[in-house]
């Protein structure tokens, strides 16, 4: 199968049982997306596939086939690994992380939503990302940083049309 | 500049000091540093120290780079999973590993007796359902966990005690070989005389509070891989402890420490539960011995749900006196605690005797072992309990009184602490009400919405103590390399509390260095100096003072050196953003001139955490209000507004203070609201193992939180002044909105959580009901 991931294409033979989750940790060793619940209640293993965003730990990898994916490591200016996509630097600004265990699913999360709705009222933000869990408790934070993204705060210029291509 | 200890010991020498640890005193020998840098009083000059920085890692949190112990991949990794019991008490009278073993790509079983004593592995008697009883190791996850599957098991059963009143009955099964309540008896703490205060009272309120079973979930389960080379043995591991995880494997498996490393980067969450080595640890270990392989050994969602720790449930029989004024004449408590099948006496007695101004006060806390999972520390463990109970209590009585339930806590407030007559530190409790109240807007009486409206609102308010002093042992190091960045060394961990930043704050003020320059390591035992857990709120106070004295002890060092160069003596000069001045003057030089001039001669500072003061309570405090919407349809409640007032010293980083602020109060908003571990008293098994039927908060369920400090340095604490924060906020958090919901719908709710079934059956025992 074919797979195109963070803008890299991947030719993968996955075994029937192999969901996306294990194909992206354990064969293309993005370990960003993380395995917490194993049955798509927690979120943490959100990715985005064309579009979409799912919990690739209950999605088949070979049901993706030919399919665009983006992971928490594809955020990244591709040329410039340093240069943080806006909901990341928001992220950091407004310490939406703390132990940062279901941070790469709440950005995959929040980036698909800002995607969807760029203007999303607090209501929309709270309905929106209630599919992804903290324990910490750092949706106060969260919520701040995507409203900073939807004000323009953290907007960037020379990043236009970087992320989100999948 | 730095002044000699105020202790009468002499630098170098060791005494005595007392540390409190989660409400536990322990009495430890500690040496007394070499010199003790003056206390960061209000008046102090500080630019780092009290900034909003940015958490210094969050870089490799948000781009997925962080590494954490789920994340560790070795060459040739092999998987190991553990099958736990599936029942709650008997003997395993079979198992058959030859099946499971024989499966594709398993390399390796262990069963019963496989394991060295020492680990408490495998045995063959059943204490509780998920205890472990055998792991297979294979190439693949999804190949053991099939394997684990295959494993044969007949048990034979026997009778068990799920509930703490099946346990304590007359007759009742061996919930083990010892006996099924704690030894010694009920736990008895107790000033003044009761009885006497209650005489002396004018009302007298008696409430029944219960408190259900509280997991932690964080979100990255336990889970250690384990590598050896030759004779030495790398584990790493998602811990609070690096430390306590050595020195619990150097013994489980026989070896000296100076074999053991354990490493811990990043961890998914801990709030308690992760304070030393586990069955998976011990497993990853053997296996990697026997095949010479790293293993990793990661616990299912299930296992950790079921088998990890919890905050055990409690039932508290509260009995207060007060005069008309409110003033308090006796607190009594009467509490029963199923501790599952290990545990402690951390129990919810301890704040009844910290919290007020109380001459009478006695608690007895009757601990039982039932066939469950044993329970583990989980923030503020025992006083998060006990504020569901005394606080509750004082909310009734204020109700009874009819004077605002903040008005009658001003009223008891205590100016010494009151369990051990003690003075504190410093204490703005006082100021917490205050600016809490105004924040809030509070007084105790509000206009409901319009009559027949379905949404009822209601306010409530809570206080807290907390135990936060933090103390020795701590060591930190601080290096200057030869391009004047600055490496802070201590064996310390971050839990995503911000270790790691607040520690770099901290020296880079005392060395007078830019912050940017300053990289703290932490988490590796095999090259850091020593630090305990993560525990008890303890790492900015514990730690904190020790790398400032090592950043003193290095500046020192470093003014030493550049004294000549300047032609000036060390006691002219000061630093600031990595700049060495000569006061009074245009003469300077940057660390960078100055350690390139010095090449590889390194300048190392070294610091120890030093005793505490003696006879002195060095606590946290707070204060919180909830408002809350109950729909009288649903029984839904949701909380719409939270102020959280705390004072907790110096605040190093007032950014990710607040963070810790606000995570409490969310776990403490599903303690109240949503969260219950389900044991069936009949099957004495876990129900609800899964995130979807063990509710933790969404974003949809939070409120409006504005959470903040007031008070300032507490230099009596520590010299940086600051003390513990991370189990404050939990505390009051579920009497506060306990509160807000009965002044809502005009029923106390006296049990938690306060599902929409407990609302509506409370509303159905008032007129309300009929509306």
């Amino acid at each position: 199968m074919r797979l195109n991931v963070n803008g890299r294409a991947h030719e993968l033979d996955p075994a029937p049982a192999v969901t996306l989750l294990e194909l992206l940790r354990d064969q293309l060793a993005l370990t960003g997306t993380k395995l917490v619940c194993d049955r798509g209640e927690c979120g943490a293993c959100t990715v985005q596939l064309d579009g979409e965003i799912v919990y690739s730990c209950l999605t088949l990898a070979v049901a993706c086939d030919g399919s665009n994916v983006l992971t928490v490591e594809g955020l990244l200016n591709p040329t410039d690994q340093s240069d943080l996509a806006p909901i990341q630097r928001a992220f950091v600004a407004k310490d939406a992380a703390q132990c940062g265990f279901c941070t790469p699913g709440q950005l995959i999360a929040a980036h698909n939503l800002l995607s969807r709705t760029a203007h999303p009222t607090d209501d929309e933000i709270r309905h929106g990302m209630s599919g992804n869990l903290c324990r910490c408790g750092t949706y106060p934070k969260i919520l701040a940083a995507i409203r900073a993204v939807a004000n323009g705060e953290f907007a960037n210029e020379k990043r236009e049309g970087v992320a989100g291509a999948a | 500049m730095p002044r000699k200890p105020k202790s009468a010991a002499k630098p170098g020498g060791f005494v005595q000091t007392t540390v409190e640890i989660e409400g536990r005193t322990e009495t430890r020998i500690v040496e007394v540093p070499a010199f003790e840098p003056e206390p960061w009083g209000n008046d102090a000059e500080l630019g780092i120290v009290g900034a909003r920085v940015p958490r210094m890692d969050a870089a490799e949190r948000v781009t997925g780079r962080a590494r954490y112990t789920a994340d560790i991949a070795r060459p040739g990794m092999l998987h190991a999973v553990i099958l736990r019991s599936t029942v709650p008490r008997g003997t395993i009278r079979s198992i058959d590993l030859t099946r499971a073993a024989a499966m594709p790509g398993v390399l390796d079983a262990l069963g019963p007796g496989d394991a060295p004593a020492a680990t408490r592995l495998f045995g063959k008697e059943i204490f509780y359902a998920g205890q472990p009883i055998a792991a297979v190791c294979a190439e693949s996850l999804t190949d053991a966990a099939r394997a684990a599957e295959a494993i044969a098991v007949e048990y034979n059963l026997l009778p068990f005690a799920a509930t703490f009143e099946d346990a304590a009955a007359k007759g009742a099964p061996k919930v083990r070989a010892k006996g099924n309540m704690m030894e010694n008896g009920p736990l008895v703490m107790q000033r003044g005389d009761t009885d006497a205060g209650l005489k002396a009272a004018d009302i007298i309120v008696r409430r029944e509070f219960r408190t259900p079973v509280q997991l932690h979930t964080a979100l990255e389960p336990h889970g250690a891989a384990a590598e050896w080379e030759g004779d030495r043995l790398t584990v790493w591991e998602s811990t609070q402890g690096i430390f306590r995880v050595r020195a619990d494997v150097a013994k489980a498996i026989g070896v000296t420490l100076s074999k053991v490393r354990v490493i811990k980067e990043y961890m998914g969450g801990g709030f308690g539960a992760k304070n030393g080595a586990g069955a998976h640890t011990f497993v990853a270990a053997i296996f990697a011995k026997r095949q010479r392989r790293a293993v990793r050994c990661i616990n299912s969602r299930e296992a950790e749900q079921i088998d990890s720790g919890n905050r055990p449930s409690s039932v508290q029989r509260v009995t207060i006196g007060a005069k008309k004024d409110g003033t308090l004449t006796a607190i009594h408590a009467s509490i029963d605690v199923p501790l599952g099948i290990s545990g402690w006496e951390g129990g919810p007695g301890q704040i009844y005797h910290e919290m007020y101004a109380c001459e009478n006060v006695r608690t007895e806390e009757t601990f039982a072992y039932i066939n469950a999972s044993g329970m583990q520390a989980f923030r503020g463990p025992g006083y998060v309990e006990g504020a569901f109970g005394l606080e509750g209590a004082m909310n009734a009585l204020a109700k009874e009184l009819k004077i605002d339930p903040v008005k009658l806590r001003v009223k008891n407030f205590t100016k010494r602490e009151p369990r051990q007559d003690r003075p504190y530190s410093g204490n703005n409790l006082l100021e917490c009400y205050k600016e809490g109240s105004k924040v809030f807007g509070w007084s105790a009486t509000h206009q409901q919405p319009a009559a027949r409206s379905r949404k009822l609102v209601g306010k409530g308010v809570a206080a807290q103590v907390w135990p936060t002093g933090g103390g020795p042992p701590a060591y930190a190091l601080l290096r200057i390399n030869s391009d004047a960045t600055i490496d802070v060394l201590a064996g310390t961990q971050d839990l995503g509390t911000g270790a790691r930043t607040v520690l770099s704050q901290i020296a880079a003020e005392s060395l007078g260095a830019s912050l940017s320059t300053v990289r703290a390591i932490i988490g590796d035992t095999e090259s850091l100096p020593y630090t305990g857990n993560s525990w008890g709120s303890m790492t900015t106070a514990s730690v904190g003072p020790a790398v400032r004295m090592a950043a003193e002890d290095a500046r020192r060092q470093l003014f030493e050196a550049a004294a000549a160069m300047l032609n000036a003596t060390p006691e002219d000069l000061e630093s600031r953003d990595s700049r060495i001045v000569v006061r009074d003057t245009d003469r300077s030089m940057t660390f960078a001139e100055v350690t390139s001039k010095l090449g590889n001669v390194m300048i190392m500072g070294k610091g120890s955490r030093g005793p505490n003061p003696a006879d002195t309570a060095i606590m946290t405090f707070g204060a919180q209000f909830a408002e809350v919407e109950v729909d009288i349809e649903t029984g839904v409640v949701r909380c719409t507004r939270f102020v959280a007032a705390h004072d907790a010293g110096r605040i190093i980083n007032p950014t990710l203070a607040e963070s810790q602020l606000e995570g409490g109060i969310i776990q403490g908003l599903g303690y109240a609201l949503f969260e219950e571990r389900v044991l069936d008293r009949k099957l004495g098994l876990v129900m609800n193992p899964t995130m979807h039927d063990y509710k933790i908060p969404t974003m949809a369920d939070i409120p409006e939180i504005d959470a903040f400090f007031v008070g300032g340095a507490d230099p009596a604490a520590n010299h940086t002044g600051a003390r513990g924060i991370a189990e404050p906020p939990i505390i009051p958090t579920a009497p506060a909105i306990a509160a807000a919901v009965a002044d809502a719908i005009g029923v106390e709710m006296l049990e938690i959580p306060i599902t929409p079934w407990r609302v509506l059956a409370a509303l159905a025992s008032t007129a309300m009901g009929d509306r």
